[in-house]
């Protein structure tokens, strides 16, 4: 908690160089009033896999405690016809008079219009763990983790397992998925650091987030790559689907996995040794916090903008800052998150 | 007169009918703003350019051919507007020309079947490949955005009363259609030909040209429909209308087309759309979503494929013994 807000606060007085946080920062947090009638919509890129199941459970989590008398709901398409069914529920939300849509975005800047109408007819639109790229149709975008951080946990596991020498390659979610590429675009920053010269990246491919087809592209990847020592696949998909093939290929001793993981999904890769090492944030808490910050902006209590600082349950202190990672947009920062290996992934997938 | 009458009532337009006048009945009765204009409007826009598509495949399978490659046109087209925006192409030169692309991918289809006599399976299925190919060559890994807001507005803003251009487009396209495939002499060789093309070739209709005619226009239709879904969602990425194939000829197939040809009305497909498209909203209003309501989509279409042969295998059995009298 106490990490959570200070790197918070620090990285906004870096990013935003100016004092313009010194007024608001002494102001009291908002905190939210129970028992208000709030319609919210949950709205995960598609159903049917666990990281959005678990953010669910944090949301309803805080939809008990906030005793909200609205409805929580949780819809979403099927992964073949995601972009086309998000647009769907977006439009029908504000069709039905929703209050929030919580988005985790995998429809790119596609969703922009029909997000941009959901705000005109009064349902606020805030996303999670995805954001909307042009921030348009936006209010505010729930971070995970601060994306520069995750490009130093990736390059540092990558550092870890290969030795600090080869090459390796990323298996990756959608090819605009806006998180994905950021963090990408993280981890090729750090990676410039001297501590990494002898490590090469050598191939970034996508697999949709689709368990079959980044399977075969993990595949496809040792095909084409002779001496790929490491696959790194920032998508709770494509880690298990590239630690899969490897082990069904047996190639784990060759080629190891590594990337951002559920750890109950993770576990039996981490323990045989295809995957030693992977990283991820809470998904309970991401949707806890989400819930709250939606909860919040829905009721009037804060707007939204730059400078809000807000209670959010047991989760502590956040506050509003602009995107660092994007050219706009508003972000709150949730962080920090765990590295899980062989010590620690057997007590976490419980 | 009374078999007449039994067959007419089971006539697949009726049935239709019924099961939409149902499916209206129930979403207005579960949700009260089912019948809002802008709900209706919606209802329309979400699917606008499967149906546009959806019209002219009806054409093409009575004809008694298929055409797979539509939904990669309509990436294609999608991309190639967006790469030539890109490249610096103000978007109302591009319009045109990502047009001809249809014209000229409609054409290319044409000539493999026409011309060499493959069977539009399987050109189309190749196409479906090689469309989609160029459309992920052309746009890379990325998310084209930022055209012009006049552009954006064709596909977002109304026109005409509460009317956007996408809806305009599907009902200049239905009559035109309509009076093509029902009121013209083009339109029986249509029939005819998916009848049997033999039968056709004898009869001296010119087989080649009457297929030919009818793929060029399925793409032309496919990018106008890609360009239309640019403009509603105003960003194109290499998966635009990925799979979108699958459900036009759904609604092509419940609307009471034969799959061999020679057999349907564009009457049957629009009451087909009508059905799929309240369907849709009426589950997503009742927040029944993904998987749930692919199967229940899925389901009416094995229906539409059982129904019609048991009907007419029913009828067989108790017309038979009668058969003499007519």
């Amino acid at each position: 908690m106490k990490f959570a807000g200070s790197s918070c606060l620090a990285a906004t007085a870096l990013l935003m160089g100016s004092s313009l946080m010194g007024p608001t920062a002494l102001a009291e947090p908002v905190t939210a009033t129970k028992g208000e009638s709030v319609d919210m919509v949950l709205l995960p890129k598609f159903l049917g896999i666990l990281p959005f199941d678990q953010a669910h459970r944090g949301a309803q989590e805080a939809h008990e405690e906030l005793e909200n008398k609205g409805e929580l709901l949780y819809v979403g398409p099927t992964p073949e016809n995601s972009v086309a069914g998000q647009i769907e529920i977006m439009t029908t939300a504000a069709t039905q008079g929703q209050d929030v849509v919580m988005l985790s975005n995998n429809s790119g800047d596609q969703i922009v219009p029909s997000a941009q109408a959901a705000q005109e007819a009064g349902t606020r639109v805030v996303t999670w763990d995805s954001p909307i790229p042009s921030a348009e149709g936006e209010t505010v975008f729930v971070a995970q983790v601060d994306f520069n951080d995750i490009g130093v946990v990736m390059a540092d596991m990558a550092h870890n397992i290969m030795g600090g020498e080869g090459e390796f390659a990323i298996l990756s979610a959608t090819p605009d998925a806006a998180n994905q590429n950021a963090w990408i675009a993280a981890m090729q920053r750090a990676l410039e650091g001297e501590k990494y010269a002898n490590m090469t990246l050598v191939d970034t491919v996508y697999g949709d987030d689709q368990s079959e087809l980044s399977y075969n592209r993990a595949l496809a990847l040792v095909d084409k790559h002779a001496n790929l020592k490491l696959i790194m696949a920032p998508t709770s998909v494509g880690i298990v689907a590239a630690a899969k093939a490897m082990q069904d290929e047996g190639l784990c001793d060759q080629i190891k996995i590594s990337g951002l993981g559920v750890p109950a999904e993770m576990v039996s890769y981490t323990m045989n040794g295809c995957a030693p090492e992977f990283a991820l944030w809470s998904f309970v808490d991401l949707g806890y916090l989400t819930y709250y910050t939606s909860y919040l902006i829905a009721t009037g209590a804060i707007a939204g903008e730059v400078g809000d600082e807000f209670e959010a349950g047991r989760m502590g202190t956040f506050s509003i800052e602009k995107d660092p990672t994007r050219d706009a947009g508003n972000r709150v920062l949730m962080g920090p998150f765990t590295v899980y290996n062989a010590d620690n992934v057997e007590a976490a997938a419980q | 007169m009374e078999g007449g009458l039994m067959r007419r009532l089971v006539r697949w337009e009726v049935l239709l009918l019924v099961i939409l006048a149902v499916t209206i009945a129930v979403n207005s009765a579960m949700a009260p703003m089912f019948l809002t204009i802008g709900n209706q409007i919606n209802l329309f826009q979400l699917s606008i350019e499967k149906i546009i598509v959806a019209l002219m495949m009806t054409l093409v399978i009575v004809n008694g051919e298929i055409d797979l490659s539509v939904a990669s046109m309509m990436g294609l087209a999608a991309c190639a507007f967006g790469w030539l925006f890109q490249m610096g192409v103000p978007a109302g030169v591009a319009i045109p020309i990502v047009l001809a692309l249809g014209l000229l991918g409609g054409a290319f289809n044409a000539f493999w079947i026409t011309v060499i006599g493959m069977p539009s399976l399987v050109v189309t299925l190749a196409m479906l490949i090689g469309f989609r190919g160029m459309a992920r060559i052309l746009v890379e890994d990325r998310g084209i955005t930022g055209f012009p807001d006049w552009f954006n507005a064709l596909g977002q803003q109304p026109i005409l009363g509460p009317l956007p251009l996408a809806l305009l487009v599907f009902a200049v396209l239905f009559v035109v259609l309509l009076v093509v495939l029902h009121r013209s002499g083009f339109g029986r060789k249509v029939y005819v030909i998916g009848n049997s093309a033999e039968v056709a070739r004898y009869s001296g209709v010119a087989v080649p040209r009457v297929k030919a005619l009818l793929f060029v226009a399925s793409g032309f239709v496919a990018a106008l429909a890609g360009l239309l879904y640019t403009a509603r969602v105003s960003a194109v990425r290499g998966d635009v209308a990925l799979g979108f194939e699958l459900d036009i000829i759904t609604m092509v197939l419940l609307g009471g087309v034969s799959i061999f040809g020679g057999k349907g009305t564009l009457w049957g497909v629009l009451l087909s759309i009508l059905i799929v498209l309240n369907l849709r909203n009426g589950m997503a209003l009742a927040n029944i979503t993904g998987h749930l309501q692919t199967g229940v989509i899925g389901l009416l279409l094995i229906l539409s494929v059982l129904v019609p042969n048991l009907v007419q295998s029913a009828g067989r059995l108790s017309f038979k013994p009668g058969s003499a009298s007519r």
